[in-house]
């Protein structure tokens, strides 16, 4: 036995200094989708994605404090907003690209679900059908409320990535220097390091989020008054989300890439990254984290794709509702669960590739999501005198502007 | 007589007296105080600016709009309050409807248009909430108009009639101009008002509640969520909110008041009547969670002498709550209950008969009863109100079944 009390011990200890009852902060933003996004990023490109981080972080503080304080000055959810401002037609597009997108989201959800349970040897013909019955009842039966604490709580599984990322030995220097400046080492004319930009971007700004903040906030109740104490909420859960992003690129880094593993085929090799942590078991911590945050988000996404979209289209929607009272809310919500879980019974599927390629479709959707955004904080008539500062709409546009030129070159690249 | 649509109006061409096509259509006007549904004028999109052309110069609606009089004496727009603007205030927003008892969203507003002399007149009908106007917004100016027509004409239409739509705006001084009431609404059981209003983003929540009578506006306020109850009577003024909570039952009014800040709290119960203020304090006193914090003070007492007559007449008189009326409590010396008779022996019983040979042995709990055993008192003796004595044996108010239900479930 290689693993003795003493050191078992000791890591336990190391585990629960991290996972205080301070550190409870909500992050449902590193879902399944992100989770091998990033550690995708750090196993094929080492440190020299790093120096995206910095400027997602901006950006994506940004981007959520725009919603959150649209959601509380007008009280109204993103797709009512662009539904009222911009009509019919264009929220119909809006709320098409939105199911779309999300269906991706939602199919890497449980990719991450069959790919967790697959380390223990368990067959994805049956742990995705009944992940998603239980996601559908969860949320149907009203028993979600009860239990998102427990997600919540377990979402510390993050903080092993922190760790992982310190016991790993990296090259703190090179990591350093890489964070704030671009390597020269892999050209941006690569056709590979230009898609996992999109999809760091798109990860990490999901248009989804966006929605599903803005409905919190409105659900909250916060109003303008009340909101400078939501704002500070927002910055921090995005520095958190952000760090968490920095070491789960950090960790891949210094163990996947290090050792020259550089494809991530399978939860078995992204598992590795928490080696240095957990040991042996580090697939153990590996996928009981991949699988919480699958759930979680997964009883999140659908449900608040339904609701916005209902709403922009002025479907009846609503939990509260019977089935025959709201239809097409009902019938979306579950048609969104059935075809998503539906695609993984798919043979063969590379789960990774697809988890990714939903975050690099986030990431291509974005800016038009964000130009709603910005039309709408800087509506004098809507938002008062709460309308976006200076500089909010410079780094917002800037946003845009950035991710429209990256797809274009992926695009072109790619011919 | 014919229908338009509002999609087909907005964008379509113009054409003046001599025939040229002279602008586009870009708003539809309705003046309410002086026609409540009649298209009061339409705003043209010109080369010159917005222009405004007159309701009785429009000659036909189609795919073109044509109108009498010369393009160069439609005079120059100039945004006003008074009227409503159809694209405006009306396509895609939020509106209640009153038949339906539901909020939803406008997908379109259908006009019935009446040949008159030489014009037509041009009416709102309904609003579409349905496929049929989605469809229509959707395939506009994109599917050929003929086709689009006849596909149109297979789906079943999903519209509510004008005059059960409440439209809803938040500045004050426009609601006054635009005729804004919440009349239908109003009419409706508190507890729809209620399912509606939670519906309503923040602003016209308040909207609504700074426009309804007071007494509906109360008794709708007591079926809402605590949690939104709160944020609305927070939001309010406080004179109109002080108004509202006179109006309520002085326990809901304290637990009201009980969720708001004490500032807050202070504020209104400073302007509210002195009896009314009085009740609510003393109810506040109390735990919020037991029988006192429960418990109401308006219900029917009378003299343990009195006879059935004299209970008629008390019960014509009482201004509380209709669930207090299950039960006439009999006050005997020193201001101590000494009996209850149930509404049902009254009106059973000939007029003359003592109440107290009526009475039924009867169940009273203290102020401080927890909620626990108050459920537990109507559960084994089968309640509909509770009596609630001081420590002297006094009646201090009265339990009724619906707080207990609504106690228990806030419970899970």
């Amino acid at each position: 036995m290689s693993l003795n009390w003493k050191s078992w011990k000791t890591r336990l200890l190391l585990f629960l200094a991290v996972v205080g009852p301070g550190f409870i902060t909500a992050n449902v933003d590193n879902d399944a989708g992100g989770i091998w996004t990033y550690s995708v990023a750090g196993a094929q490109f080492g440190y020299s994605l790093l120096w995206t981080m910095i400027p997602i972080t901006i950006a994506l503080v940004v981007v959520q404090e725009m919603a959150a304080r649209m959601g509380a000055v007008t009280g109204k959810g993103l797709s009512d907003l662009i539904r009222e401002e911009f009509g019919f037609r264009l929220t119909f597009f809006v709320m098409l690209a939105l199911v779309i997108t999300n269906f991706g989201n939602v199919v890497a959800e449980f990719a991450g679900v069959a790919s967790s349970l697959e380390l223990f040897g368990l067959s994805k013909y049956i742990v995705v059908p009944a992940a998603a019955l239980v996601v559908w009842l969860l949320v149907v039966k009203g028993t979600y409320a009860n239990i998102e604490k427990i997600f919540l709580t377990a979402s510390v599984f993050y903080v092993c990535y922190i760790v992982a990322g310190v016991l790993a030995h990296p090259d703190w220097k090179a990591a350093a220097i890489a964070t704030v400046s671009r390597p020269k080492d892999v050209g941006i004319r690569n056709y590979g390091y230009l898609y996992m930009v999109i999809g760091l971007i798109g990860t990490t700004i999901a248009p989804w989020m966006q929605f599903y903040l803005q409905a919190s906030i409105v659900e909250k109740g916060v109003t303008a008054r009340q909101y400078r104490a939501s704002r500070w909420d927002v910055i921090l859960g995005c520095l958190f989300t952000d760090v968490v992003a920095w070491f789960i690129i950090v960790a891949c880094a210094a163990t996947l890439f290090a050792t020259g593993r550089h494809e991530v085929r399978d939860a078995a090799d992204a598992a590795q990254a928490l080696r240095p942590l957990a040991g042996e078991y580090a697939y153990l911590l590996f996928a009981a984290g991949l699988f919480n945050a699958s759930i979680f988000a997964a009883s999140i996404l659908p449900i608040s794709t339904a609701y916005a979209v209902c709403e922009g289209l002025g479907f009846e929607s609503g939990l509260d509702k019977k089935f025959h009272e709201a239809p097409v809310f009902y019938w979306l919500y579950t048609l969104l669960i059935i075809a998503g879980a539906g695609v993984l019974l798919i043979p063969r599927l590379p789960l990774v590739y697809i988890s990714v390629l939903s975050q690099v479709v986030n990431g291509i959707v974005l800016p038009f999501v964000l130009i709603f955004m910005l039309l709408l904080t800087n509506d004098r008539e809507l938002m008062g005198e709460h309308t976006n500062s200076r500089a909010f709409n410079v780094v917002a546009w800037a946003t845009v502007v950035v991710v429209v030129l990256l797809t274009i070159a992926m695009l072109i690249i790619r011919r | 007589m014919s229908v338009v649509a509002l999609s087909e109006l907005l964008g379509a061409s113009i054409r003046d007296s001599s025939g040229s096509i002279r602008g586009r259509v870009r708003e539809v006007a309705i003046a309410p105080q002086e026609h409540a549904t009649r298209v009061a004028y339409l705003i043209v999109r010109t080369a010159t600016g917005n222009r405004v052309v007159p309701a009785d110069a429009v000659k036909s609606c189609g795919a073109s709009v044509r109108t009498s009089g010369e393009a160069a004496g439609w005079a120059r727009h100039v945004p006003s309050d008074g009227v409503l603007l159809l694209k405006r205030d009306l396509l895609d927003q939020q509106i209640i409807d009153v038949h339906g008892r539901k909020v939803v969203r406008v997908n379109d507003v259908e006009f019935d248009s009446t040949p008159l002399n030489s014009h037509v007149v041009l009416t709102v009908t309904a609003v579409d909430v349905g496929a049929r106007g989605a469809i229509r917004r959707l395939a506009n100016g994109i599917v050929p108009s003929f086709p689009l027509r006849a596909l149109l004409a297979k789906i079943p239409p999903r519209v509510i009639p004008w005059q059960f739509v409440d439209l809803l705006e938040t500045d004050p001084a426009r609601r006054v101009k635009l005729k804004i009431a919440y009349e239908g609404l109003s009419r409706l059981h508190p507890a729809d008002i209620a399912d509606i209003v939670e519906d309503l983003p923040p602003a016209e929540r308040e909207a609504v509640f700074e426009t309804i009578d007071e007494e509906v506006a109360a008794e709708a306020l007591e079926e809402i969520d605590p949690k939104v109850r709160a944020s609305i009577v927070g939001s309010l003024d406080s004179d109109r909110a002080a108004d509202i909570v006179d109006e309520m039952d002085p326990d809901a009014a304290a637990d009201l008041l009980d969720d708001l800040t004490e500032a807050r709290s202070d504020e209104i119960l400073e302007q509210m009547q002195p009896a009314e203020r009085e009740e609510v304090t003393h109810l506040l006193e109390f735990g919020e969670r037991t029988a006192a914090g429960r418990m109401t003070t308006e219900y029917i007492a009378v003299p343990e002498q009195a006879v059935v007559v004299d209970a008629i007449d008390a019960l014509k008189r009482f201004e509380g709550s209709r669930e207090a009326l299950a039960t006439i409590y009999l006050i005997g010396s020193g201001e101590k209950l000494v009996g209850a008779v149930s509404l049902v022996r009254i009106a059973t019983s000939a007029s003359t008969a003592a109440l107290q040979d009526l009475s039924e042995p009867y169940i009273a709990c203290e102020r401080d009863t927890p909620d626990d055993e108050v459920a537990a008192l109507f559960d084994k003796y089968n309640l509909i109100t509770l009596a609630v004595v001081d420590e002297h044996g006094r009646l201090a108010g009265i339990i009724t079944a619906d707080d207990v239900i609504t106690m228990l479930r806030h419970r899970h």
